[in-house]
């Protein structure tokens, strides 16, 4: 498999590399060799034949930088989304929309693989979250840094969230989904802390080349582990809404 | 009149608040009901010194305060490191003759990055250092660049700024400002050509973020770098340490001053040339400087010694979420070079509010504790599963890693076996969970 990492030095603000190293870990457990690749700023990315594209989160400043680096690589990008997953966390997920406006009121044209816009406010919201998708069963525990606001999404990731910042309005529908394409503002890393996503993400990459994905092996110790973090930390999180 | 009474009931407040143990923010802040712009009327010190950065701060404060004091200077200080503005406007008034001057040749604030503006709506410090901007509590501080807007508006033009010249992001509070004295690090021997650590916020340059260039790091993204697009560069420092050797434990600042590191990390290496710098400005005598500082034992508790069982420890206190604080324990553990354990403990991440979130150990370089003399590593506490899981996808061999979910089987374990020397590195929040279960020296 072939997993493309952009600018992981500039924006990966919250250990968000940790996702692909998890990702790149579980599928060589599970027999499939890995090429992992990194796009740095104002380098053309060969995305043919990705698996994965994948973005972290950056600073405001570093936002606009990255969406002005991969601008100009819209169309490779939609072309790789076709047979690829392609993976925005943090304010990375707001290049997807059609729109950024920044707090001095610029607007900034998005990359439009969905209709949402986004709007910076001078507040910070810095929040962990408990989110719930159709997708799989256990909810998703992470932390969400964000100070914006993003309107006009159709197909959000997490349906809802128990605990924490949406798209719009608190405890709100978060993130974008939409074919190949998905946006979570869930900060660092959120493959990380829910093994569930995880192996959700892997199944996908597999789905995605029309293969089914091996079980993934019993007694696997680091996978045991993250098991274990997640279920303390979806217990103290859980505690907040009592 | 107005003000007087302010300062009257400031200096009320506090002394019953004293009596009764209570802190020293509420004494401002009902003054501030009063008379909202009392800072705006009291004379101040001819000197007015602010310290300001993620890390350091009270350190940099403390020696600091100890030079000026052996220099026959008065000084005032927040040595609770209550730096809010309630807290600022306490240490001001308690000090003020009804009149409303403060006594004292120098106030000196350890100022909160976050509350930099609001402390200084009413007046503003003579001379402002700025230690460095890093990673550090993303949970509520978001990321440096956020921090560094919230200082910016609290930067007056007749302020002299203190700047470190080897962080990329400080020194561009320099921009457009003109009074600007730089401090630095020349290149020593443990400076290297490549980055090291996990990740590098020194990648792109702060002002036009294009890649930046460094021709030597001292540690993370600290050293000397040129953007080669727009020519945001290091500058020259006016101070400077022209010498290091960590090994033997010596510094030499403007080429001809040496003195005794107690503490041998590059990280009080900065604080001290920090302090160097501004007490310079100040005019206190390079000999007086040096003397204070090559005796000063850092009071503030960071790094506290015990004995447990055979063994003897050193407690390096970290901060939790702030990544630079832990590698650059790890780094004197590293070249610490005998045979020892390390304990990490991850139990509360703070002390001030609660929050799961365990990015922040992704962004830690626990591969420096890749070293034959590091013999066991122990985890331990609420987040060790997080632990164990980081160190996993360390370099750090499995065999030596156990894990305990409670800190006091940690501690036994660990007072039962050997009697190799122990690090342990955590937080204040976790400190105590350790400390009063050891027998602690002095
Ligand atoms: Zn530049």
């Amino acid at each position: 498999m072939k997993l493309i990492h952009l600018y992981p030095q500039a924006m990966s603000l919250y250990g968000e590399y940790a996702n692909l190293v998890l990702l790149t870990r579980l599928l060589e457990e599970l027999g499939e060799p890995v090429e992992r690749r990194t796009v740095e700023p104002g380098e053309a990315p060969d995305l043919a034949g990705a698996d994965l594209v994948y973005m972290g989160a950056g600073t405001e400043r570093t936002q606009k930088a990255a969406l002005a680096w991969l601008a100009p690589h819209r169309e490779a990008l939609g072309q790789a989304a076709e047979h690829g997953l392609v993976l925005f966390t943090g304010n990375a997920m707001e290049l997807l929309g059609a729109s950024i406006t920044d707090r001095n009121g610029t607007l900034f044209q998005g990359l439009g693989f969905g209709d949402f816009a986004t709007v910076e406010t001078d507040k910070r919201v810095p929040h962990d979250v408990i989110a719930r998708t159709g997708l799989f069963e256990a909810p998703v525990v992470g932390f969400m840094n964000k100070c914006s606001v993003t309107s006009g999404v159709d197909n959000p990731l997490f349906t809802a969230l128990d605990l924490g910042a949406g798209n719009e309005r608190d405890k709100g529908p978060e993130g974008f989904y939409h074919g190949n394409v998905i946006g979570t503002h869930i900060t660092g890393p959120v493959l990380v802390k829910n093994p569930a996503f995880l192996t959700w993400v892997a199944d996908k990459l597999y789905k995605n080349r029309g293969e089914t994905m091996p079980p993934v092996p019993a007694g696997l110790d680091w996978m045991d582990m993250a098991q274990r973090a997640y279920q303390v930390t979806l217990e103290e999180l859980s505690a907040l809404l009592r | 009149m107005k003000l007087a009474l302010a300062i009257l009931l400031c200096k009320a407040i506090r002394f019953v608040g004293k009596l009764v143990g209570k802190g020293s923010s509420l004494p401002g802040q009902i003054a501030l009901k009063f008379c909202p712009d009392a800072l705006g009327r009291v004379k101040l010190p001819p000197y007015v010194v602010a310290v300001t950065g993620s890390n350091g701060k009270t350190s940099t404060v403390e020696m600091i305060a100890a030079v000026l004091r052996s220099a026959g200077k008065d000084v005032v200080y927040n040595a609770e490191g209550s730096n809010q503005i309630e807290g600022v406007t306490t240490l001001i008034l308690t000090h003020c003759t009804l009149g409303g001057r403060m006594r004292g040749d120098v106030l000196l604030l350890e100022s909160d990055e976050r509350y930099a503006r609001y402390s200084f709506k009413w007046f503003h410090p003579t001379h402002f250092v700025i230690t460095n901007l890093y990673r550090d509590q993303l949970t509520r501080n978001g990321h440096p660049e956020w921090v560094y807007d919230a200082i910016l508006p609290a930067l007056h033009q007749d302020t002299t700024l203190v700047l470190n010249a080897d962080d990329p992001l400080v020194s561009c509070f320099a921009r457009g400002h003109e009074k600007v004295r730089w401090f630095g690090l020349e290149a020593w021997d443990g400076a290297t050509a490549e980055h090291h650590g996990v990740y590098d916020d020194g990648a792109i340059c702060p002002v036009c973020k294009e890649k930046m260039e460094y021709t030597l790091y001292h540690y993370n993204h600290i050293g000397h770098y040129r953007c080669p697009s727009c020519g945001h560069c290091r500058h020259t420092p006016d101070f400077a340490a022209t010498g290091l050797d960590l090994k033997e434990g010596v510094l030499e600042l403007d080429g001809d001053t040496r003195l005794a590191l107690s503490f041998r990390s590059i990280y009080n290496v900065y604080n001290i040339l920090a302090a160097w710098s501004l007490c310079r400005l100040c005019g206190v005598d390079k000999a007086v400087i040096a003397r204070v500082l090559g005796s000063y034992i850092l009071k503030n508790g960071r790094m506290v010694t015990f004995t447990l069982g055979k063994h003897h420890g050193t407690l390096l206190t970290s901060k939790h979420e702030n990544s630079v604080a832990y590698d650059t324990n790890l780094r004197y553990i590293r070249d610490w070079e005998q045979p020892c354990t390390v304990v990490v403990m991850v139990d509360a991440i703070s002390r001030k509010y609660f929050t799961g979130e365990t990015s922040w150990l992704w962004d830690i370089d626990f591969d420096l504790l890749d070293a034959p003399h590091v013999e066991r590593v122990v985890l331990c506490g609420k987040y060790v599963n997080d632990l164990a899981l980081r160190f996993a996808f360390s370099r750090i061999s499995r065999e030596k890693i156990a894990c305990y979910p409670s800190i006091p089987d940690a501690i036994q374990a660990l007072e039962r076996n050997g009697e190799e020397e122990i690090f342990v590195v955590t937080c204040f929040s976790d400190r105590d969970k350790l400390l009063d279960k050891v027998k602690r020296e002095n």
